[in-house]
């Protein structure tokens, strides 16, 4: 069985109207973990602290923010979740517009690749990208991740 | 000579191993063999512990000691890196 079926359940997939800042941004984009028991709710603060003391690393590229810390800042098990915004939200002045948010609870370096190139994939094609902001139901958003694992 | 390239972000999980899956290709496309590359996170990133390094502009700050790095402006951008990979490979 592909990795990603155990990595992204539907459930944690959500898509969110608007956030007034980061900070809830992150609150937003990492509940339905704390939700499903794959990460202690401080992982919420970790990520905030490492925000403040580093800057938004996890933000890709336009559009996209892979929102994680470390394994050891409160990862359960491993797990992903993604919120779709349908406001953008600037996690810097000068930073990238963001709308999706996936975000990652890591227990080790190495076992989320498939779900990263499956990302990587998604994101460095203009239609893709387009499919993922035009999607209206957690469905559509699933799917469209499941298949890009699948292309190759 | 480059044998080994580190990717850092800051925790060591995400963006770097992004960034490392991109590096791998980049070689391969290169046609450079012999390098190893692995992804950790920036507290790793010290002299010695690989030949060059490559990280994301919000990060440029925390590696100014380090002798060989890549910096790179977009670390979603294939392109821009294979440029600069290319660059510093065939420095020698």
């Amino acid at each position: 069985m592909k990795e990603i079926y155990n990595m992204l359940k539907k459930e944690n997939i959500q898509i969110i109207s608007k956030v007034k800042d980061w900070r809830e941004a992150i609150h937003v984009a990492v509940q339905p973990l704390v939700n499903g028991g794959y990460c202690e709710a401080r992982y919420i603060d970790e990520i905030i602290k490492n925000t403040e003391k580093l800057g938004p690393y996890y933000v890709l590229c336009e559009n996209l923010a892979l929102v994680h810390g470390s394994t050891d800042q409160g990862v359960l098990k491993r797990q992903i979740a993604i919120t779709l915004l349908e406001e953008p939200i600037k996690f810097k002045e000068d930073g990238y517009n963001v709308r999706v948010m996936v975000t990652l609870a890591a227990t080790d370096s190495d076992s989320h690749m498939e779900i990263l190139q499956a990302m990587s994939q998604l994101f460095s094609e203009q239609d893709s990208v387009q499919n993922i902001l035009n999607a209206r139901t957690e469905n559509e958003i699933y799917d469209l991740f499941i298949h890009a694992t699948e292309d190759k | 000579m480059v044998h080994s390239i580190m990717c850092c972000c800051g925790s060591g999980l995400g963006s770097s191993m992004l960034v490392r899956m991109n590096v791998e290709k980049a070689l391969k496309k290169l046609g450079a063999s012999g390098i190893s590359v692995s992804h950790s996170s920036l507290s790793d990133a010290a002299e010695g512990a690989a030949d060059l390094f490559v990280v994301g502009k919000d990060l440029a700050n925390f590696v100014k000691e380090l002798p060989r790095v890549i910096i790179l402006d977009n670390i979603m951008d294939k392109a821009e890196l294979e440029t600069k990979l290319k660059a510093e490979i065939e420095k020698e």
